[in-house]
């Protein structure tokens, strides 16, 4: 396998992945009320690649990132491999730095407590966590909160307290579960440019969850769709769009199309999620 | 500044009813008996100052060190409940039965094991202070919210230092109304248990007050114990405010 003949996207389908999904399934319940939340997932993507998962709500993204994260076993059927090593159950625990739905900060801790929180699990000295936290701050747009309290905080401030405590969290695969949902549009718009200078400086794999498709589009190397519950992958699209990429990039014509296709796709698994509700 | 803040303290109160009652009850004519004249309350307090002191210190010190004999055994009784279903399900129903036996009925026991010694007063201070600890720890170290703990375990955290980091600080608010609780009983609990039998505290006072009808005596009493346990209350709550002062989310 010569990858320099080959086109850029082929190259990229030769390179082991960094986390790749066989065949991976997710019920709930006993066998006669069964929830199959997720369903034959094939997902592969490559060191340092920033993909987006996009799907109506309810479709299993949380229960797949669990999955990837160690929290929850897959169903038998399938497995997952972290750099082509084939992962036993809850073996991906401390291998996947994970930022669930929720900041989940500790209230009693400070804002620099909150975010070694992972060094000092690992047993880092106080002293050399912090360091390495102070060193981040600036980045962030937290200096001057170090020795603030979580309830003292705006939202976006929050968000980006958990983020940096995922950051601390040094390892190559990070996943985010819709970090910007509960954020206003402004402070979302920046927060998503300013997470794309951080990734481009720390160069980690990021799987992103959003239900945001200018969101989607806007951060991904590549957006991938889920069906409606039981959620499976429906498409994957590349997204060629330019790095670094500006605000501006939203209103071009080529991300417009995307937008298009991509719309159309998730409107018709919205669909079914609303009219199985009004159905049942 | 300070004169707001004392405006919204107790204080004013305080000196409202003192005011009251040092003008109503003769204007009233109210029988000595029923509430004497404040004036006769100080005056029998100055007549037992040294006595009343005794008595002050001897059932603080029953009362704090039942308190804190209790709160340790409660507190790592709700800690074991916590950890072992097994031990929730044998012995804490054991307990709850324990616990609706009156202290009355008991304090005879008590009395018989340890006689007349600062330390049967301690037991049942200990006895009463146990169970509201032991319940709300139990409690509060269930309230740890599933998704953090979730996110400790991508960490990669230990159950220790799931325990230590994330369920302990979790319970501690909970703990707190516990030793709160547990406090007050244990001062009820000293004074009971000196009911059975000493020469020294302000419950032996008070039954020899009653014994005696000396009226104004009881009310002295009655003052000094609410002081104490005021004094007690007040301090575990500046405590709380100073290192405990977060809530569940
Ligand atoms: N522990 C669980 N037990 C039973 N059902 C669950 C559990 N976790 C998730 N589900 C179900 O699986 C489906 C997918 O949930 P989730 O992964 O949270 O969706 P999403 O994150 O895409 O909104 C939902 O129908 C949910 O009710
Ligand atoms: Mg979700």
């Amino acid at each position: 396998m010569d990858s320099s003949m080959a086109t850029p996207s082929i190259a990229a389908d030769h390179r082991p992945a960094h986390l790749q999904l066989i065949n991976v399934w997710k019920r709930f319940g006993p066998p006669e009320r069964q929830t199959v939340a997720v369903r034959n997932v094939d997902l592969a993507i490559q060191p340092g690649e920033f993909v987006t998962l996009i799907g109506p709500s309810g479709c299993g993204k949380s229960t797949l990132f669990n999955m990837i994260a160690g929290l929850i076993a897959p169903d038998d059927d399938g497995s997952i491999l972290l750099s082509n090593k084939v992962q036993q159950d809850y073996g991906l625990l401390g291998k996947v730095a994970f930022m669930p739905q929720r900041d989940l900060l500790f209230p009693w801790r400070t804002v620099i407590d909150n975010a070694t929180l992972p060094l000092e699990i690992e047993g880092v000295s106080r002293k050399a966590a912090r360091a390495r936290a102070e060193a981040l701050f600036p980045e962030f747009g937290l200096e001057g909160f170090e020795t603030h309290y979580p309830h003292q905080l705006s939202g976006g401030m929050r968000q980006r307290v958990a983020l940096m405590r995922t950051f601390l969290f040094e390892r190559d695969l990070v996943l985010l579960d819709e970090p910007f949902g509960a954020l206003d549009a402004l402070t979302r718009s920046m927060m998503q440019r300013w997470l794309l200078d951080v990734w481009a400086k720390h160069r980690r794999t990021v799987l992103f969850i959003t239900h945001d498709i200018d969101e989607a589009i806007f951060l991904g190397d590549k957006v991938v769709v889920m069906t409606a519950r039981p959620g499976t992958i429906k498409c994957a699209e590349r997204i060629n769009l330019p790095r670094p990429r500006a605000a501006s990039v939203t209103t071009t014509g080529e991300f417009i199309d995307i937008k298009r296709r991509l719309l159309a796709v998730v409107e018709e698994e919205s669909l079914k999620t609303f009219g199985g509700a009004t159905l049942a | 500044m300070k004169r707001d803040a004392l405006l919204r303290s107790p204080l004013p109160m305080l000196v409202v009813l003192a005011l009251a009652w040092w003008l109503v009850v003769p204007a009233l004519k109210i029988e000595a008996r029923y509430l004497p004249p404040l004036g006769a309350v100080i005056a029998d307090a100055r007549s037992v100052w040294p006595d009343l002191l005794a008595g002050f210190w001897r059932t603080l010190l029953e009362t704090v060190i039942g308190f804190f004999i209790g709160a340790a055994l409660g507190i790592a009784a709700g800690i074991g409940f916590a950890q072992w279903r097994w031990l929730e399900r044998g012995v804490f129903p054991i307990f709850v039965a324990l616990q609706s036996v009156p202290v009355i009925a008991f304090g005879a026991i008590v009395v018989i094991w340890f006689g007349n010694t600062l330390a049967s007063k301690v037991v049942i201070a200990l006895y009463l202070a146990f169970f509201p600890i032991a319940v709300n720890t139990l409690r509060g170290l269930q309230e740890a919210d599933p998704q953090r703990m979730a996110l400790m375990r991508s960490f990669g955290a230990s159950s220790r230092q799931m325990f230590l980091k994330l369920s302990l600080p979790t319970a501690l608010p909970t703990i707190m109304i516990g030793l709160k609780i547990g406090l007050s009983l244990a001062l009820a609990g000293a004074i009971v248990g000196e009911w059975f039998g000493d020469t020294v505290g302000l419950g032996v006072m008070l039954l020899q007050a009653l014994y005696f009808e000396q009226v104004p005596r009881l009310w002295v009493l009655i003052l000094t114990c609410g002081g104490l346990g005021t004094l007690l209350y007040g301090g575990a709550g500046l405590i709380e405010r100073r290192f405990i002062w977060w809530r569940a989310e």
